[in-house]
């Protein structure tokens, strides 16, 4: 018997997506020099994928790639229009992604978008917006109407999860963006799973035995203080997660 | 067409065997020709509620393993018309049932029998997933109290996600059999309530059977309790029978009796 070498294994990772909306290679080295200087630590060795909203010609786009590279970019992959580049693109060892789908990750940034380059951000909410909209607001959301039991567990990958029933002590619920539940909400409520720190959990009656944001949990003891039995939401500010009432 | 009953709790001890057998024989004695199975394999009990364990010869898994036809295992019931019961086998575990032969057993039953009734074993592996994975029906046994109550909320979750029926799409009907109620330890605190109970598990209640020493006295003589119309809890099995088939009826015994100046003065019960 021999051990195994290696093991495939499938994952996520977050990454800089580059949108190509026009190619002059002048206006363009400008203004990618600028962004980048405006955090350098940010982006060296940032993997990249590059997306061609323009079509660009075997030339312009082995320019774009030389160009990425001088920066410091480690372009990974590309999609969008990638017409006639499929050859040049894996000539320059670049991975054709652009039948596969995406899911648009959030990335935080606070800096402000440039023409050429942008990345795909979760909106800061307003200070005094209620309801923050992130990313995953505008994923299809999975809505379940009968009450989740104990020992089930249900998870919304890549946005929201609505449950229409209540959630029993002993079930888990999941999701990458909000979880709503209209009814009890008895068992562990994790939302924001992948980390979207803007994700929030409301439900009708709070009873919970644990809830999480973004990895930030609070147990039973803690819900219990406020809000208790009441229709609540949970949110996460400055990694402390606050509970409020809700008319 | 045969509907398949499933009576299940997660729990042991809540009193599954003793409403199999009650419900069982109320069925039967609406003229409806039912046979009540016992799932519990290698721990066979309802032969003694029913009372006919000394009349055991093959069993389910005789059945299954086609060492028996099911004419020859199945065993008629002596007080009740329409009755019949397939006992479990007291020398084997469940691993001895398996899909395709309890299927089979089932869809000879079903040609049959207006009522097919599955006693279920306690806890939520192989025996009890088998009891309750053709099942058109389910009746949660469940106690008024927080350990009895979340292992009914587990398995409602199997219910949904583990029988065929929710495989094809089509829900298992539920009902809530809240058993050994005593609203004296409700008022006091020490039991949950119906409303707590319903409120939790949200299904709708087909009775509620008040704890009672005809129960006991009931398992002990052999016959199911129903039969016995003087006891409070045989009376709120009838009204859960005749509600299975259809009929609203009022809840019976969910206040405290108020005991009479004379019955105390005797010390009556």
């Amino acid at each position: 018997m021999t051990d195994t070498c290696f093991r495939m294994k499938g994952t996520t990772l977050t990454s800089i997506v580059l949108e190509v909306i026009d190619f002059d290679p002048d206006t363009f080295e400008s203004q990618l020099a600028e962004k980048i200087n405006s955090a350098p630590q940010f982006f060296t060795r940032s993997s990249l994928i590059l997306h061609l909203v323009k079509l660009l010609s075997a030339t312009e786009f082995e320019l774009l790639v030389a160009l990425c590279r001088r920066f410091k970019l480690q372009p990974m992959a590309v999609r969008g229009e990638v017409g006639a580049l499929r050859s040049v693109i894996n000539d320059l060892g670049l991975a054709d992604v652009s039948q596969s789908k995406f899911t648009e990750s959030s990335l935080k940034t606070t800096k402000p978008e440039s023409t050429a380059l942008k990345e795909q951000a979760a909106n800061e909410p307003a200070a005094s917006s209620p309801v923050p909209t992130p990313a995953a607001a505008t994923k299809p959301v999975k809505v379940i109407s009968r009450p989740v039991r104990s020992g089930q567990q249900v998870y919304a990958e890549g946005g929201d999860l609505v449950i229409t029933a209540a959630v029993s002590e002993g079930a888990e619920v999941l999701a990458d963006g909000n979880i709503h539940v209209y009814g009890t909400l008895r068992g562990r409520a994790l939302a924001g799973v992948k980390g979207n720190v803007h994700a929030r959990v409301f439900c009708q009656s709070l009873d919970a035995e644990l809830i999480s944001i973004a990895g930030q949990f609070i147990m039973h003891e803690t819900v219990k203080a406020s809000c208790w039995k009441q229709p609540a939401q949970i949110y996460l500010e400055e990694d402390t997660l606050h509970i409020e009432p809700i008319a | 067409m045969a509907k398949i009953i499933v009576v299940t709790s997660g729990k042991g001890g809540v009193g599954k065997t003793t409403s199999s057998a009650a419900i069982s024989t109320g069925l039967a004695l609406a003229g409806h020709k039912t046979v009540v199975i016992d799932f519990d394999v290698g721990l066979r009990n309802l032969d003694l509620i029913m009372g006919c364990e000394r009349r055991v010869v093959y069993d389910f898994v005789n059945v299954i393993n086609k060492e028996a036809t099911l004419k020859q295992a199945l065993i008629k019931d002596k007080r009740t018309d329409n009755l019949f019961i397939l006992p479990a086998s007291q020398t084997r575990d469940k691993d001895a049932l398996t899909i395709d032969g309890v299927q089979a057993v089932l869809n000879e039953l079903k040609e049959d029998f207006d009522f097919i009734i599955c006693d279920s074993p306690a806890g939520i592996e192989q025996g009890a997933q088998m009891a309750l994975y053709f099942a058109d029906e389910a009746i949660v046994v469940t106690n008024p109290e927080v350990s009895s109550v979340r292992d009914s909320d587990r398995i409602l979750g199997i219910l949904q996600s583990k029988s065929l029926r929710a495989e094809q799409g089509k829900p298992v009907k539920e009902h809530l059999l809240l058993t050994r109620y005593n609203p004296l330890r409700v008022e006091s605190a020490e039991m949950l309530s119906v409303a707590d109970v319903e409120e939790i598990l949200a299904i709708p209640l087909l009775g509620v059977i008040p704890e009672s020493e005809a129960v006991l006295k009931a398992s002990n003589q052999g016959q199911p309790v129903i039969l016995d119309l003087e006891a409070n809890a045989g009376q709120a099995y009838s009204d859960a029978v005749r509600r299975l088939l259809g009929e609203t009826i009022e809840h019976r015994f969910l206040e405290a009796e108020k005991k009479g100046f004379f019955k105390r003065l005797l010390g009556g019960k």
